[in-house]
């Protein structure tokens, strides 16, 4: 029971790095999976440790005279801050190649959260709020029937994964591809989050930052001048 | 480096800041002693939902997922009863702990033995059990919880009691 969350970390990374591989041989330069693969590993390390650190602070448990208690993630990683801080690492890591980067993980970052999300199965964590749809599933033990949210969520996952994998071999301009995985990923979590149940009122509106700001990006790079992607 | 020591110095001050005690330790009571017959008792005669976390101040788990049931309490406090078994510790270490964190909203009871969590059919610390009214076991959960099952065990509970 104690080491459930490794699931959600085994799927997520299994299935980032199945379709890079996948996508190495069609949308991607051959010889970048490796770096991409370090970036997005790097990126994620980061964001779990900043993110752990700071529901630390939060919680009001001092990292420093407890250093032993960042190990244990599984009480709670501060989405924003996590977000954040991946997403700096990801921008000094890429700041070669920003933009060709971005669109080069885009597609794998979201069959890495669909897997995240999957893991739900195996930790019996699928429900959300209560409802009567035939689809509706019961906790163990439970008698309410309730939205399977994180099976939407995987849903939604696949879906963008397949999207922006297929709209990337049609060569848009760069990063076009990266920043509408920011606007989906944001707004896949923003619609779901009314039917999840969490303590507090939930990190909503940092997810409505995360769409809004992926939204402003993509329009920006839409409208700019610069080559595509693969015009490296 | 003297760059990168001022920063890690003004770091430590910010977190130590951010770390203070929720209430302070003088107002933290000693702990009444409990056993196994008088938690079974106070299930089943409670008219509320139960959440009855079995914790230690010298279990570092039960320090991570502690800021989640002060949440989780500050939120459904009212309709549901919380309970906190604390096991093989001692009254110093235990309310150091609950001022720390600021569990004074729990019920707390000291087991120096240890003997209520195996009669209640659990191993280990820390241990969160949910109890509909009149003491039924719904869940329990082993080892640290996270925010999601214990929203949901709680909702759960609530939900119960409602119906």
């Amino acid at each position: 029971m104690e080491f459930t969350l490794l699931w959600s970390v085994l799927l997520a990374v299994l299935a980032l790095y199945a379709v890079l591989w996948w996508e190495a041989k069609r949308g991607n330069a051959l010889d970048c999976t490796r770096d991409l693969w370090d970036i997005a590993l790097g990126a994620a390390i980061a964001g779990l440790a900043v993110g752990r650190v700071t529901s630390m602070i939060l919680g009001g448990v001092n990292p420093i005279t407890h250093p032993g208690d960042i190990l244990i993630v599984r009480s709670g990683v501060d989405t924003a801050a996590a977000s954040i801080a991946a997403l700096t690492v990801f921008g000094w890591l890429a700041r070669k190649d920003l933009w060709a980067t971005a669109d080069a993980l885009a597609a794998p970052v979201m069959a890495g959260l669909a897997g995240w999300h999957a893991s739900c199965t195996m930790r019996d964590i699928c429900a959300g709020t209560p409802g009567d749809l035939p689809w509706a599933i019961t906790t163990p033990g439970g008698s309410v029937g309730r939205h399977p949210v994180e099976m939407y969520a995987v849903i939604l996952f696949i879906i963008a994964a397949v999207g922006l994998a297929l709209w990337k071999r049609r060569v848009p301009k760069a990063g076009v591809v990266g920043s509408s995985a920011l606007f989906v990923a944001s707004l896949i979590r923003l619609i779901t989050e009314p039917l999840r149940l969490s303590l507090g009122s939930g990190p909503w509106p940092w997810y409505l930052t995360g769409t809004l700001i992926g939204a402003g990006v993509l329009v920006w790079r839409l409208r700019s001048e610069q080559p595509t992607s693969l015009d490296r | 480096m003297y760059r990168a020591s001022l920063l890690f110095i003004l770091l430590a001050l910010l977190t130590a800041a951010c770390s203070s005690a929720s209430v302070p330790i003088g107002d933290v009571p000693d702990l009444p002693p409990t056993t196994p017959s008088k938690i079974q008792e106070l299930l089943a005669t409670s008219e509320q939902p139960v959440v009855l976390n079995v914790w230690a101040s010298w279990c570092i788990p039960c320090r991570s997922e502690a800021p989640l049931l002060r949440t989780a309490h500050a939120e459904s406090g009212t309709e549901v009863r919380f309970v906190g078994i604390d096991v093989d510790d001692s009254q110093q270490g235990a309310r150091e702990f609950i001022a720390e964190f600021g569990l004074d909203g729990f019920e707390h009871y000291f087991d120096a033995q240890g003997e209520v969590p195996a009669h209640l059919g659990g191993r280990g610390v820390p241990l969160t059990f949910f109890y509909a009214p009149g003491g039924e076991l719904i869940h329990l959960h082993s080892g640290v919880i996270d925010e999601r099952t214990l929203a949901l065990q709680v909702d759960e509970i609530k939900r119960l009691a409602d119906g």
